[in-house]
């Protein structure tokens, strides 16, 4: 018994001990702060054909993760942009989507429980037009789609894990397809299920030290 | 026959007018005969197995016309939209429950479900809901109960007609007659039903429910050749015409389109009936019938659609009943299917499928001691086309005492995987061009579709793809009656039932469009379990109460287990994703965890009556809108609602009888998710018979 005892205190010693010491050695790491998007449009209906088709422009929005901005299209070719939308369509600034060093995949997990990129993960990079980093389709990648009531939603816990243009490395969750930052109620009229949908909200986080580590 | 019905009908001596009492007193659990329990007839008191009886005059003073109306007003049951109105019970699916008119099936599924709008209760002596798998007697689809529907045969009305006009020019017309000698027996019902249907959202030229003509007739012969033993022989015919203009929204665009349903149900059936001695009964039955569905769809840009379906059922079946001692009673039956099933959206319309099917059943019930009943049950089902199936059933009462009733049931039931599931071959060019194709062929169809170089993935699930076998559940009913005065009823009933080899839609791969490619895989395991109360209460000799509630719990049992292993994710308030809690799951989608109702019924005693009827759904899962694959607090769902209806009426001794009512007092309307309930209707019915001497 008091041989037992010893041995406990001596292993409480022992681990404060550890702990203070690591505490005073290794560098602090602190979480990244997550960065909040909302309603950045992609490739947005502008109108209607005379058969009630929905009209777009059918161009991309680009975004550069690092400056947290909008790139204009002129930019499409260079190294400015990270991500780009266009319906549900994501592409990445690498492979045959641009000159950057970009790739992706997606996690599925929680956002906040990610904080190591896992060493072996693969990034994929875009084979436009047979694959995409981030794959398109019902189920299959960031989103589902409800064709009874004609709705995309994000699936839940999918991150999408991303080599930016530049080589840095980011997690982002995307929370809503439409605009208003949340999932149209199926009840919702046509019309507003049209002009409302692809607006992306969603949070990322941006690791500037090229670390895998959030 | 309509000629010989006539002439009869002219000859004076055929109408004599009988002055019939109308008996107004409710019995409490009246000792009624139940025929659909144990497939011969036994006291409802001796029936070992949850039972419910809704006879003519429940039927008739609800102002039901059609047996959708009466069924959802029965505790347990809840009535589904989508592919005309189905049949829920105690939370499993349409699919899972047998439709029998005088013991015989109906056929003509859509997606599994019988449209129960189809029957006309104009004719109907009662009808026996029984509650819990019956596989044992009644093979396929009597997973979750049997649902019997037993015509009229009493011959104490040589002629009633009776004509009704309500809301949206709803018109139903109904003509019996019965016409009895010794030795014969004739009975013929016509009706004659007709809506307008109408359209719950504005500006729509859609009409949810939509403009139906519908005829009905039923025919029934019985010859008595001696003492021992008769011949019956069984018509009815049931013809709808449906006017069916949609409008389908696909990617913004509007397509209207004029659309034409036609459908027929027919059956006939002949029995032979023989009574060897009081102790030994066989009958010989056969029975035909057929469902024919057409639908032609013109769109206003003038592509057609068409669609077919053509089901014939035939079987021959003897069922032998003895009862070799006081205490024990025995039934033996045998028999053989053929089915086939023609479609538009098989591979060919032209090629029938088929599935023949031989079964053998045979029940014992023991009692051992009078207030102790016993029941056991086997049944054997010999499939062509799928696997076949043994189905076992075990069941007790035993009475306490005068006032107390324990009853104890245990059985499994299966589905036969249906035409459909084994032989779809379907594109929807209309929606995005997915396809669905039945289990038979689809690894054939894909595999064609991949050397012309139409596939752009197949998954997992492609590679699953085997013969279908049956999907079964394995169902246990525990149930208390209490009748503490002559006045009262009270019954508690615990309920579960554990299903298997669930058939699912599942997707199997895409298009290089991307459009989606289904069939069919047993991958399910689900449960449904809870509490049904009842109680019943004769308040005086005016008034009687009746009071139902069922609570409801249901899952899927894979999807429970994602859930336990910390694999299904939900989304918070701000829209950021975290683990689902199994306290979040709702289970499985349009399901009312509560389900209440409450009947007030009021007797004159001089043959005016009224009654006034509450109905209770709590809110219910439809859409799953948070982003996982399973319904949880987090989706969309219906909001509950409480229903109201009444109605008045009086029969006199004259043989005049009228009846006006209101459904839907409250006028409370969701089009989005019951598109099956218009809003406050209103009708008025005038009824004449003449009563035989």
């Amino acid at each position: 018994m008091n041989k037992q005892l010893k041995q406990f205190a001596i292993y409480i010693i022992l681990s404060a001990s550890i702990a203070a010491c690591s505490k005073s050695t290794s560098t602090v790491v602190l979480p990244i702060a997550a960065l909040s998007v909302k309603d950045i449009p992609a490739d947005t209906v502008v109108g209607l054909s005379a058969q009630g088709a929905p009209i777009t422009n059918g161009k991309y929005t680009f975004y550069s993760l690092e400056k947290n901005a909008i790139v204009p299209n002129t930019d499409s070719a260079s190294t400015k942009w990270d991500i780009a939308f266009m319906a549900t369509r994501i592409i990445i600034n690498g492979g045959t989507s641009g000159a950057g060093q970009g790739g992706a995949f997606v996690y599925t997990g929680l956002f906040d429980d990610l904080k190591i990129i896992p060493a072996d993960s693969v990034f994929k990079t875009d084979n436009a037009p047979t694959s995409y980093a981030i794959t398109a389709g019902s189920g299959k990648g960031w989103y589902t789609y409800d064709g009874l009531n004609n709705l995309i939603t994000p699936l839940a816990g999918r991150v999408l894990v991303i080599r930016t243009a530049s080589g840095k490395y980011v997690k982002m969750e995307i929370t809503s397809y439409y605009k208003g930052g949340a999932t149209l109620p199926a009840s919702a009229s046509d019309m507003e299920k049209l002009t409302k949908q692809r607006y992306y909200s969603f949070r990322f986080a941006y690791q500037p030290n090229g670390t895998k580590m959030f | 026959m309509k000629k010989y019905f006539v002439i009869l009908l002219a000859t004076p001596a055929f109408l004599n007018a009988q002055r019939r009492l109308i008996n107004d007193t409710l019995q409490m659990q009246g000792d009624s005969v139940v025929v659909t329990a144990n497939r011969t007839e036994r006291k409802l008191s001796n029936i070992t197995v949850p039972v419910n009886i809704v006879n003519a005059k429940q039927i008739q003073q609800a102002g039901s016309l059609r047996l959708t109306d009466i069924l959802k007003e029965q505790p347990g049951l809840n009535m589904t939209s989508g592919f005309g109105a189905g049949v829920q019970l105690q939370g499993l699916n349409p699919d899972y429950t047998i439709i029998l008119i005088n013991g015989e099936p109906l056929v003509g599924r859509t997606a599994g479900v019988l449209d129960l709008n189809r029957i006309a209760l104009g004719n109907i002596k009662k009808i026996e809901i029984v509650k819990g798998p019956s596989s044992s007697l009644y093979g396929s689809e009597a997973m979750a109960g049997v649902i019997n529907i037993i015509t009229e045969s009493a011959a104490n009305i040589p002629l009633q007609a009776s004509f009704r006009y309500g809301t949206n020019e709803t018109i139903d017309v109904g003509i019996n007659n019965a016409i009895s000698t010794k030795s014969f027996f004739y009975q013929g019902f016509y009706n004659y039903f007709t809506t307008n249907g109408y359209s719950i959202r504005p500006n729509s030229n859609s009409r949810v429910t939509t403009p139906i003509s519908r005829y009905t007739l039923n025919q029934q012969l019985k010859y008595n050749i001696n003492d021992h033993s008769n011949i019956a022989v069984g018509i009815r015919v049931t013809d709808e015409k449906i006017t069916n203009d949609i409008s389908v929204s696909n990617g913004g665009a509007t397509i209207n389109s004029l659309g034409k349903e036609h459908n027929t149900d027919q059956n006939i059936s002949l029995s032979l009936n023989h009574r060897f001695s009081n102790q030994l009964k066989t009958s010989f039955r056969t029975y035909f019938t057929e469902y024919n569905a057409k639908q032609d769809l013109i769109t206003i840009t003038g592509a057609p659609y068409y669609d077919l379906l053509n089901h014939v059922f035939k079987r021959l079946e003897n069922q032998t009943d003895w009862n070799v001692s006081k205490e024990v009673n025995l039934i033996m039956g045998a028999g053989a299917v053929w089915e086939g099933v023609k479609s538009s959206r098989y591979d060919s319309e032209q090629i029938r499928r088929t599935n023949t099917i031989q079964y053998a059943f045979t029940q014992m019930e023991w009692t051992p001691w009078k207030k102790f009943i016993i029941n056991g049950g086997i049944r054997f089902d010999k499939n062509e086309a799928f696997a076949s199936a043994f189905s076992p059933k075990f069941s007790a009462l035993y009475q306490l005492n005068e006032k107390h009733k324990l009853k104890l049931s245990i059985g499994q039931g299966f589905k036969a995987p249906d035409f459909r599931q084994i032989y779809l071959d379907f594109t929807n060019a209309a929606a995005g061009g997915y396809s669905v194709f039945g289990t038979a062929q689809a690894q054939q169809v894909i595999e064609n579709l991949m050397r012309l170089g139409q596939i752009g993935t197949l998954y997992d699930s492609y590679y699953q793809l085997k013969t279908l076998k049956p999907e079964s559940s394995t169902g246990v009913h525990l149930s208390w009656e209490y009748e503490p005065t002559q006045n009262s009823f009270v019954s508690v009933q615990l309920f579960r039932n554990d299903i298997q080899n669930l058939i699912q839609v599942q997707q199997v791969g895409a298009y290089i469009t991307g459009a989606q490619i289904f069939s069919y895989l047993n991958i399910g395991r689900a449960f449904t379990q809870g509490v049904e109360l009842e109680a019943k209460q004769k308040i005086n000799n005016h008034f009687n109460l009746s009071a139902a509630y069922q609570y409801l719990t249901t899952g899927d049992k894979d999807q429970i287990a994602t859930i336990k292993a910390g694999k299904v994710y939900t989304r918070d308030a701000n829209g950021y994703s975290r683990l689902l809690l199994l306290s979040d799951y709702v289970g499985l989608p349009n399901n009312n965890t509560h389900k209440a109702q409450l009947k007030l019924n009021y007797s004159a005693g001089n043959g005016l009556y009224a009654n006034f009827r509450m109905l209770y759904r709590s809110n219910w899962a439809v859409n799953n809108t948070n982003g996982n694959e399973v319904f949880d607090k987090g989706d969309e769902f219906a909001h509950g609602y409480i229903s109201l209806h009444t109605s008045v009426g009086a029969s006199y001794k004259n043989g005049f009888a009228w009846q006006t009512g209101c459904d839907n007092i409250t006028n409370y309307m969701d089009p989005l998710h019951l598109p099956n309930l218009p809003g406050r209707t209103f009708f008025t019915t005038i009824k004449y018979q003449i009563f035989k001497k």
